[in-house]
């Protein structure tokens, strides 16, 4: 498909670009995520660290939630804006804009591995060792790029449409967050929250990522399934919706 | 059968009448009622052919929907009712440089250009070389675009646009770029591709350069084909009003 080498200039383009003029480059990729866990680290450590149950270490703890949880925020905005900043070039070439959006929730997916090493190096500085599961990764990755896709090629549509859906969509995302375990062990919660926050789709992809990759949660089957249905239900969803709106939305660019 | 055969195409855009730019405002109006759509017709039931080989011009005053039109035939904007059959991979010479990004360089713009415009990112990348020095920035493709002056931007553009020919062009008023001297380059380029058998659409306000090109002239008005016929018989009548 002649397609794929768009993807791959696409991806490419979208790893780099953040960091052109940094001297260190893609290596931010790397860092980002440490110096940001690091902060967390040092605020919340007291309060949380020995709220975890036996075994599990706060530091990888916090981390793999800011990696997972910045995967999805960062990509859902980007790719929800793809098609917005590249109308320039959707209103005189002809190329499948579905593309934009897909390209940065692999993007995504690129950064979220590379992520992963930091993550290691945390897990092993906290006397962790790898669980022998964290193969399993790569499909918790592979959905979460499923979900950005989805959702991103839905918001798209209204981007273009409503000026004030980036506003609406930033305080959702924030809101999101905090019903997501990124930085707290769900057991601080009362009953109730705890509910609330178990609804949350993320919940269930992160406790599988964190199960996976060192041991610092627990996974049920049901997060897994709710992870996977979650996934294929935004991109079917969100192809539909594209390619049902898009001819509508395309002349208002 | 022709290259591209464009049947009653007509194109109505649907525009909220208050205006609504906001979710907030649309939610606001909905509750009053006040929401009523009005459809603008930008282009009403054209049609015609173009042969591969042929040239065709498309010639109005601004807004009577010839960029319309030529979204139309890229393929980027479906026609509201009618059909717009194109066959063939399409060369689209509209606004040079779509996806230029200043933060790449040279050469890597080139390359996601080309690739954009659908061709193959291999036999570009073996390309990249002889495009920047045909365009005269060959010491300046491994800078960053932002480096390059506009000209230096705009003759990349159009040394890589028009690298490789396809089996339809669509010009819209980039018969040449530049100086004097890379004018005189290019427009020989252009009449070059031009003349390679490709079917081409063109859209113009140079009435010289239609009479020269073109075999075939479509006067648009209004979104509707008032005259359509030789370029030079259009064109006289287009003069003469």
């Amino acid at each position: 498909m002649k397609h794929l080498q768009l993807i791959r200039l696409l991806v490419g383009r979208e790893l780099t670009l953040r960091y052109k003029r940094s001297v260190i480059g893609i290596g931010w990729t790397l860092l980002n995520p440490m110096l940001t866990s690091f902060v967390l680290w040092v605020v919340f450590s007291f309060v949380f660290a020995g709220k975890l149950p036996d075994g599990q270490q706060y530091a990888p703890y916090l981390m793999a939630g800011i990696v997972l949880n910045s995967f999805f925020n960062q990509g859902l905005m980007i790719s929800a804006e793809s098609i917005a900043s590249n109308s320039g070039v959707l209103t005189k070439i002809y190329v499948p804009p579905q593309i934009f959006p897909i390209s940065v929730a692999l993007a995504g997916l690129v950064n979220f591995f590379i992520g992963l090493i930091p993550l290691a190096i945390v897990v092993y500085i906290s006397g962790q060792s790898l669980a022998l599961t964290f193969p399993l990764v790569i499909i918790v990755g592979f959905f979460l790029a499923l979900l950005v896709a989805g959702l991103g090629l839905s918001l798209s549509l209204l981007f273009i449409r409503f000026d004030d859906t980036k506003n609406i969509v930033g305080v959702t995302l924030l809101i999101l967050t905090y019903l997501t375990p990124v930085f707290y062990p769900i057991s601080v919660l009362s009953d109730r929250m705890q509910n609330i926050v178990k609804l949350n789709p993320l919940t269930s992809y992160l406790d599988c990522f964190r199960w996976a990759f060192s041991n610092n949660s627990v996974a049920t089957l049901n997060d897994w399934l709710y992870m996977g249905a979650t996934g294929i239900f935004a991109i079917l969803f969100g192809t539909y919706m594209f390619r049902k709106f898009w001819p509508r939305t395309v002349a208002m660019l | 059968m022709a290259t591209i055969e464009i049947t009653n195409v007509s194109l109505t855009y649907r525009v909220l009448k208050n205006k609504t730019g906001s979710l907030k405002e649309l939610f606001r109006d909905v509750l009053h009622r006040k929401v009523r759509v009005q459809n603008y017709v930008a282009l009403k039931d054209v049609s015609f052919t173009v042969d591969s080989g042929e040239v065709i011009a498309i010639i109005g005053k601004n807004g009577a929907g010839k960029s319309t039109l030529l979204k139309i035939l890229a393929q980027v904007l479906p026609p509201t009712t009618g059909k717009a059959k194109v066959s063939g991979s399409i060369a689209p010479m509209i606004e040079l440089g779509a996806g230029f990004h200043s933060e790449m360089t040279g050469a890597e713009n080139v390359l996601f250009y080309s690739t954009l415009m659908g061709r193959d990112m291999n036999r570009t990348k073996s390309r990249t070389q002889a495009i920047g020095e045909w365009a005269g920035v060959s010491d300046h493709m491994d800078f960053p675009l932002r480096t390059f002056s506009s000209g230096m931007v705009a003759r990349l553009a159009f040394a890589a646009a028009t690298d490789e020919t396809a089996d339809v062009l669509l010009i819209d008023e980039v018969l040449s770029v530049g100086d004097a001297d890379f004018q005189l380059k290019s427009s020989a380029r252009m009449a070059e591709l031009i003349s390679k058998g490709a079917a081409v659409v063109l859209v113009s306000h140079d009435m010289t350069a239609v009479r020269k090109l073109a075999q075939k002239a479509i006067w648009l008005e209004n979104g509707v084909v008032k005259m359509s016929g030789p370029t030079e018989q259009v064109v006289a009548a287009y003069e003469k009003q």
